[in-house]
């Protein structure tokens, strides 16, 4: 740190948020991958007041997780990626009960963070206890587990509206999407 | 999981995206988005602290109540660690030996063949059971 750093107190150089799109295009691009990922982009995003208050409405819970499946390999806490341990179609569970949910499939930080506590990427016991105090109207039946597909194609074309209508089938009003 | 938030919106279904990810979440654009600038995988709270997942769900649905238009990100005001330089390791090239890069590419292309047999035959029974 600088002495005016020290002097203004300022943070340091490195701590901002994770500029992830240039660390992954120049990460790949290094392992020898030479056409980078396009993400999606958008130049507007869509936007539906909500129609009532959220005391009132019913919350749908979306997650990238995957159900814990023994015969897949290491799934954690604490394991490698884990591409045998994803899935490529929607599914559905019920959040009556808890589910054990595992992100061995997801590009989450290794390093620094070991998945040993499912509700840091399923806030599912969070919004039962905010249902119950009122603050949010309920829980759809079913939370909705999204695949992390490469093909845009699929993302756009069968997952978003498969979800859609799953969720309009169970009567949520809003939905609660956790990346990983 | 962007993608699926403009969807849900455009379809009348107001959202709230939980992410780590600023950058990625805002360059494809979604209606609201709670940042908590924690390691990947953390987008609902802290491990092992009760307190930060109720803080960070009850901000998540503030900003699902209030925000007054497209693309309001707001930020957690957690922190991870006090000493911020977590943040120089996640696929941080400069940060890699060669060799390390060589055992990354052959451990990428091993998941890389797992993934691609997983795909076809999910969708393949999937197409059976419709």
């Amino acid at each position: 740190m600088s002495e005016a750093d020290e002097e203004f107190g300022f943070a340091e150089p490195y701590d901002l948020p994770i500029p992830y799109l240039h660390r992954i295009r120049t990460y790949y691009q290094t392992l020898g991958y030479g056409k980078p990922y396009r993400w999606a982009q958008y130049r507007d995003a869509p936007f539906t007041p909500l129609k009532k208050p959220l005391a009132e409405s019913r919350v749908a819970l979306v997650t990238t997780a995957a159900p814990y499946q023994p015969d897949k390999g290491d799934q954690g806490p604490g394991a490698a990626y884990n591409s045998a341990a994803k899935f490529y179609t929607v599914y559905t569970d019920s959040t009556e009960s808890d589910p054990d949910l595992r992100v061995s499939h997801i590009g989450i930080d290794r390093k620094h963070t070991t998945a040993e506590d499912m509700r840091t990427w399923f806030p599912l016991r969070q919004l039962k206890r905010l249902a119950d105090e009122g603050v949010i109207g309920g829980i759809t039946e079913r939370f909705y587990g999204a695949p992390t597909n490469r093909s845009q194609k699929r993302t756009l074309e069968v997952d978003c509206p498969e979800i859609h209508d799953r969720i309009r089938e169970d009567g949520g009003d809003v939905a609660v999407i956790v990346a990983n | 999981m962007s993608l699926i938030a403009r969807h849900l919106e455009e379809n009348g279904i107001p959202t709230i995206v939980m992410g780590c990810a600023k950058d990625i979440v805002e360059h494809v654009g979604v209606p609201r988005f709670l940042f908590s600038d924690f390691p990947l995988g953390n987008a609902a709270g802290k491990p092992n602290d009760v307190e930060s997942q109720a803080l960070t769900m009850e901000l998540a649905l503030q900003v699902l109540e209030s925000a007054i238009g497209p693309r309001t990100t707001v930020q957690s005001p957690q922190c991870w660690t006090e000493d911020a330089s977590w943040k120089l390791d996640f696929s941080n090239i400069e940060q890699l030996s060669e060799e390390e890069i060589a055992r990354r590419k052959a451990e990428f292309d091993r998941n890389k063949q797992i993934a691609k047999e997983r795909r076809e035959r999910d969708i393949k029974s999937a197409a059976a059971a419709e």
